[in-house]
């Protein structure tokens, strides 16, 4: 057989070195083409990484059994041997930029799994890489200040599914450095709010044609990352694609529900979705309280009431009963009590008191008042029992005003008081009972002091000059960090504190992990959460539409106006086709319904893949959770050439 | 009320008193002393109970409730007695402790009835009774005294004693409501409801006490004449705590019937999730792809709400008018869009549900000149009266606000709906079960035709209707139009026998399990004369929360008064005789046909209550429960 030269550049020697020329035949194996250019090189290095890349076809050689001849390899041909795995700089939900080894031959679909592997997140069939969006000229020198994490030289023990981990459930691979370390702890633990510029300077979308121009940058899942014009240091962004996420479990999924929750606040605050003002105020709030509680709480370990620690919980219980009768008494009343002068007014039609003093006292859920402190042992003047009230705060620190309205529900209606405290400290203690007794909870659950702490934070943060406020400054963050654009134009920062801080009473409990379960519960019960939208034009129209895709349904929208015009449930899908040619897909539905449409916005590759990712997330069974079907997912997925 | 409190307050300190000496002397008791100073504390305080509002009760409500205070008493005792067995078996010299106080600051929901005469305690009619059977029952043998070799066992002892005295303490807190329930036909029962029962609890009383069928439809609700307001209680909601919403001279009621609407969105949720569609769609969805609705919006990791739209009309603030808004629910609320703005951009929240309930407005077109009948209101349970803090909303039809209501409530519960469903479809399940199963292994003319009558009636009859009858005529009477076979030839099949021995720690953890189910009371039917009630028992708190072991030991003869003027529920031979023109479906043959002689050959022995503390009342997330449960917990691993 005649030997004729092969044309193949060597990434090693560099962009600028001549081609190698290399004699073969045709029915030399890949194998052995890559032996004789390793040969001539002189190189010695571990070349195992390496592969042959065909860059007319843009193709991978990778059997390396196939002679040229099987891969239709002729003189004409030029090949470069590269490594197949190459950095990549990574940008997370959560903002951090990672600098990681991906693979560049195999499908994206593995390259995720493989660096979420490396990240420790689960389920990496739901994430995707996306393209950034093409930075203008001014925007490039701040991208060149991000602060990327190198983790090229983290290796991974092969073989397990998951990673090992640590007690503290930080895979043992990222423990071989200090900065590693950091790194892990950067990712699994959410960011603190972001100032606000920053949120009004981001990109948001306004409208359905922005919001169907991001799903256009996803990358191809069938299709290796060289493939699709990625270069080695290119930046990628790994995103949450498809919204169904399997199996959510904070023991395991430390990493991902922070990425997860971090992609979903962005989503909040760049109006993604579209939520209202009292959703917007309960997301702030649990901003707002994810942030301080990760702060404090150094690892997010599985919280365990101290109530497990029964020995000592048995111990102090015991000292109570052995001690003497006051102490007994103490227990069985438990319930300290507050007491003070307070102001009270009552809003009513067509008087115009004002507050006049009283002398209050606090017990279980009740606030009693008389007219001075003497009287204490008479009757109260009036008793109101605080179970299943409404309590909001009416302050304003600038003109030391600290009242707390109280609408307490009677058979009559609702009965409107206002209690005047004095200074902040005496109003939030009576603040913080009151919000408790509308729980049905007494002064004596433990939560007390620590509600007392939060609605003082949250009055540090109303102060007007944040620069007086000496220690505690750097701790106050601006309200306008947890809201979206919109409701920053709304309010001023001081209007949302007491919005906030009405959301907060409900959520100020909760352990971290609980409260960002809680976020993602909320972002997902949004209406609008889940569905990707795609400009395209249904068969027979004229007007481009909006083709919603969420993960049991497709939506056929009006473009202007947002209507929903039909819903389709793919569990009455019979079957779908893409025709490539003319990029059109067609669906079929149970009782012979047929849709066809074309794609605007997006490849037709890219809405196929959707739909069929979301079919195939739909296959997956709660008790399986390890172990993918990847052929399923390509041949649901996958383009012509997949099948 | 006040003396109410510090009566129980100084019951409360004398028996800390008892605690902690007895913790001082560590090894022997004064058992016999402690346990008839126990009866000696039995107080009762009714507080709010007079005597104009029990004249007023019927005879039979008034039996009932006689039946529920004894039967409260010999629980109390029947668990001091358990107590004690199991410290024998234990063979631990364990001292043990004095009955709590039991405080029972119950009252009478008033129900067509005005209380306005002043408190009178009825502590002179009941002391009698109690005192009167403190000599028949006999005070159990100290138990055995060995020393405890192991300083565990003290520690053991230590640790048991302080839960017995936390439980005590908590019960005798507990707050109790004598409540009369309107069952369909009108009758009504009345029966004693503590704090920390919950409303699914009631209804087992109740299904027990009716013979229903159990259906998942069965609810509880409730009515305000004043307002013409109705709601359902749901499953897991507490029932004291919205009765204690009502007025003294309210006219209230609570309604034991069935409501389809309770459940609807379970079993036709496309009704609900795919309202949108055309009827034939929705008519024709199969079974699977129904399930699949369920699954999707209630199993995930956060409930979907119905996506809701449309035009209400809104009752102005305290005018005649009614205006039409365009309303959307969320998870978050209800909002609606405001004249002239985007619908989803500018919407204003009409309300959130965190404080508020949802009502059926009855009648609104006559009362309130509302478009159409159909119309809810959501207010804050504790209002009772007119008020501009109640919002009323109309919709053009019923289907609407069936559409409206039901949304509401997945939203303001979420899971906890989609759990109660499940769980009354088990119970729902267990009986038909049950009754299937006794249908075709007894497959006797007799059985059947009770089971046609009950199910023929269709509903829960109240046993008013039929004259009480003395439970031991039930073997007496007995007109043989088909001959009640040889109790012999019934027993063999009846699952009474194969069930009935199930150990108490099972049916706390799973408390769907028959404990107080036909099975299980046939068995309590199985204790030797003279026969107890088992309305006694069905009074008693259903399985969650009881601190009472179930199958109390022989009871004393000085109930029997008392039980024999309870009233039985429908005796077999009536229902025989109603029953025998009507087809045969199932629900379970009443209890009060077992035969209760023969049974008593082959009854197994009650049950033992081997671990009276794993009742501990559920979700009480204070540190008392907490303990209790951590100490359960350590028990159990030693």
């Amino acid at each position: 057989m005649a030997a004729w030269d092969l044309c193949v550049t060597v990434e090693e020697l560099g962009p600028e070195a001549p081609p190698f020329k290399v004699s073969v035949t045709s029915d030399l194996h890949i194998g052995g083409v890559i032996l004789r250019i390793v040969e001539k090189t002189q190189i010695k290095k571990n070349w195992s990484d390496h592969a042959l890349w065909w860059e007319q076809k843009e193709q991978w050689l990778l059997r390396p059994s196939w002679t040229l001849e099987k891969y239709e390899i002729h003189a004409d041909a030029r090949l470069s041997l590269t490594s197949q795995h190459k950095p990549l700089r990574l940008d997370l939900p959560n903002g951090t930029t990672l600098r990681v080894q991906a693979c560049f031959s195999r499908p994206v679909f593995q390259t995720v799994m493989g660096v979420c592997h490396l990240l420790n997140i689960r389920h990496p069939e739901e994430l995707s890489f996306l393209r950034p969006v093409e930075e203008k000229k001014k925007k490039e020198k701040e991208a060149e200040k991000d602060v990327v994490h190198d983790l090229t030289a983290l290796k991974v023990m092969s073989g397990t599914h998951n990673p090992a981990t640590l007690s503290n459930g930080m895979p043992v691979h990222f423990a071989d450095s200090p900065q590693t370390e950091a790194v892990y702890k950067l990712l699994s633990v959410s960011l603190p709010a972001p100032p606000p510029e920053t949120i009004t300077r981001m990109l948001r979308p306004s409208g359905l044609m922005d919001k169907a121009q991001v799903h256009n940058r996803w990358l191809d899942s069938s299709r290796s990352l060289l493939q699709q014009g990625v270069k080695a240091e290119d930046k990628l962004l790994l995103r949450f694609k498809y919204y169904c996420f399997h199996d959510l479990d904070p023991k395991y999924d430390a990493v991902r529900l922070t990425q997860l929750y971090e992609q979903a606040r962005w989503a909040i605050l760049l109006e993604e979705v579209d939520c209202t003002e009292e959703e917007m105020m309960l997301f702030a709030a649990l901003q707002y309280h994810i942030g301080k509680v990760s702060l404090s709480e150094p690892q997010p370990t599985t919280s365990c009431p101290a109530m497990d620690d029964l020995d000592s919980a048995l111990k102090c219980l015991e000292v109570k009963m052995e001690s003497e009768k006051t102490r007994v008494e103490d227990m069985l009343e438990m319930a300290p009590e507050l007491q003070d002068y307070l102001k009270l007014f009552r809003p009513k039609r067509l008087t115009l008191k004002g507050y006049k003093q009283f002398w209050f006292t606090f017990k279980n859920t009740s606030i009693s008042y008389y007219k001075s402190r003497e009287e204490t042992l008479k009757e109260p003047i009036q008793q109101m029992n605080l179970k299943g009230c409404e309590v909001a705060p009416d302050v304003s620190v600038a003109a030391q005003k600290y009242c707390i309205r109280l609408l307490i529900p009677e058979a009559e209606g609702m009965n409107e008081v206002y209690l005047r405290c004095e200074n902040e400290l005496q109003y939030s203690r009576w603040m913080a009972a009151c919000r408790l007794a509308s729980k049905g909870k007494t002064l004596a659950d433990c939560s007390f002091s620590s509600e007392v702490e939060n609605i003082q934070s949250f009055l540090a943060m109303q102060q007007s000059t944040p620069g007086a406020n000496n220690a505690q400054t750097d701790e106050i963050i601006n309200t306008h960090s947890l809201v979206s654009r919109r409701y920053q134009k709304k309010y001023k920062a001081k209007q949302l504190t007491p919005r906030i801080l009405e959301a907060y009473q409900n959520v100020s409990q909760l352990p971290l992990t609980q409260a960002l379960v809680k976020f993602l519960q909320i972002w997902q019960a949004l209406p609008d959460f889940g569905v990707s939208y795609f400009v395209v034009r249904f068969k027979g129209c004229r007007k481009d539409e909006v083709l919603g895709v969420t993960n049991n349904r497709l939506i056929r929208i009006n473009l202007s106006t947002g209507d929903v015009a039909k819903t389709w449930r793919y569990n009455t899908m019979r079957q779908w086709n893409v025709n490539w040619d003319i990029k059109q897909m067609a669906i079929e539905f149970n009782g012979n319904v047929n849709i066809a449409f074309s794609c605007v916005t997006a490849t037709c590759k890219i809405v196929h893949e959707y739909i069929g990712g979301y079919i195939f997330m739909a296959t997956r069974s709660r008790e399986q959770t390890e172990g993918l079907n990847h052929e399923l997912f390509f041949k649901l997925t996958g383009g012509h050439e997949a099948l | 009320m006040m003396d109410d409190i510090d009566a129980m307050f100084s019951n409360l300190l004398g028996e800390m008193d008892l605690l902690t000496q007895s913790l001082g002397v560590e090894t022997l008791p004064p058992e016999s002393s402690s346990s008839t100073s126990k009866e000696v504390n039995f107080t009762m305080g009714f507080a709010d109970m007079n005597v104009e509002s029990l004249n007023e009760l019927e005879e039979n409500d008034f039996d009932a409730l006689m039946a529920d205070l004894m039967a409260d008493l010999s629980a109390t005792e029947n668990k001091l007695v358990a107590e004690l067995e199991e410290q024998k078996d234990a063979k631990v010299a364990n001292p043990d402790l004095p009955a709590p106080p039991r405080e029972l600051s119950s009252y009478v929901v008033p129900s067509l009835s005005t209380t306005t005469s002043p408190d009178t305690g009825l502590n002179t009619t009941y002391t009698p009774l109690a005192d009167s059977h403190i000599p028949s029952f006999s005070p159990p043998q100290p138990p055995q005294h060995e020393k405890p070799s192991m300083e565990d066992v003290e520690a053991q002892i230590k640790s048991d004693k302080i839960k017995l005295a936390l439980e005590k303490l908590k019960e005798a807190k507990v707050k109790k409501l004598v409540v009369k329930v309107v069952m369909n036909d009108g009758s009504s029962k009345t029966l004693m409801v503590d704090e920390r029962q919950t409303v699914r609890d009631v209804l087992d009383n109740l299904f027990e006490k009716t013979h229903c069928d159990c259906n998942v439809d069965w609810s509880l609700s409730e009515t305000n004449p004043e307002l013409q307001l109705e709601r359902g209680f749901e499953d897991h909601e507490n029932l004291v705590d919205p009765l204690s919403a009502w007025t003294r001279d309210s006219e209230n009621k609570v309604l034991f019937q069935e409501r389809t609407e309770k459940y609807e969105v379970f079993k036709n949720p496309q009704n609900f999730y795919l309202w949108k569609k055309d009827k034939k769609t929705l008519k024709d969805m199969k079974d699977r792809d129904k399930e699949l609705l369920v699954e999707e919006n209630f199993c995930g990791p956060s409930i979907i709400v119905p996506d809701l739209e449309g035009v209400l009309y809104l009752r102005e603030d305290n005018k005649k008018s009614w205006k039409p808004r365009l309303f959307l629910l969320r998870a978050s609320g209800i909002y609606y869009v405001p004249k002239g703005k985007s619908k989803t951009r500018d919407l204003v929240c009409f309300v959130q549900f965190d404080n508020v309930n949802v009502y059926y407005g009855k009648e609104y077109k006559n009362k309130y000149k509302a478009p159409t009948d159909f119309c809810f209101v959501l207010k804050h349970p504790q209002i009772q009266k007119e008020s501009q803090y109640i919002k009323y909303l109309c919709c053009d039809d019923s289907w609407m606000m069936t559409l409206w209501v039901t949304g509401i409530r997945i939203a303001k519960y979420g899971k906890s709906l989609y759990e109660n469903y499940k769980t009354s479809m088990a119970k729902a399940q267990l009986t038909s079960a049950w009754n299937n199963r006794s249908t075709t292994t007894t497959s006797t003319p007799s059985t059947s035709s009770t089971i046609t009558n009950a199910k023929a009636s269709g509903k829960a009859n109240g046993y008013a209707p039929q004259p009480p009858e003395e439970p031991v005529a039930n073997i007496g009477i007995e007109p043989p139009p088909p001959p009640p076979l040889p109790p012999a030839q019934i027993l063999p099949p009846h699952p009474t026998v194969k069930r009935s021995p199930s150990p108490n720690a099972t049916t706390k953890k799973l408390p769907s399990l028959p404990t107080k189910y036909p099975p299980s009371q046939a068995t309590i039917f199985n204790l030797p004369a003279p026969p107890l009630s088992q309305d006694d028992i069905s009074f008693l708190p259903p399985p969650p929360d009881s601190d009472f072991p179930l199958p109390p030991p022989p009871p004393d003869p000085a109930f029997c008064p008392v039980t024999n003027r309870v009233p039985k529920p429908a005796p077999p031979p009536r229902q025989l005789y109603m029953g025998a023109d009507v087809p045969a479906p199932p629900p379970p043959p009443p209890p009060s046909f077992t035969p209760t002689s023969s049974v008593i050959k082959t009854a197994p022995l009650p049950p033992k209550r081997t671990t009276p503390m794993q009742a501990a009342p559920p979700g009480g997330g204070d540190f008392m429960s907490e303990l209790a449960r951590a100490m359960a917990k350590k028990r159990a691993n030693q």
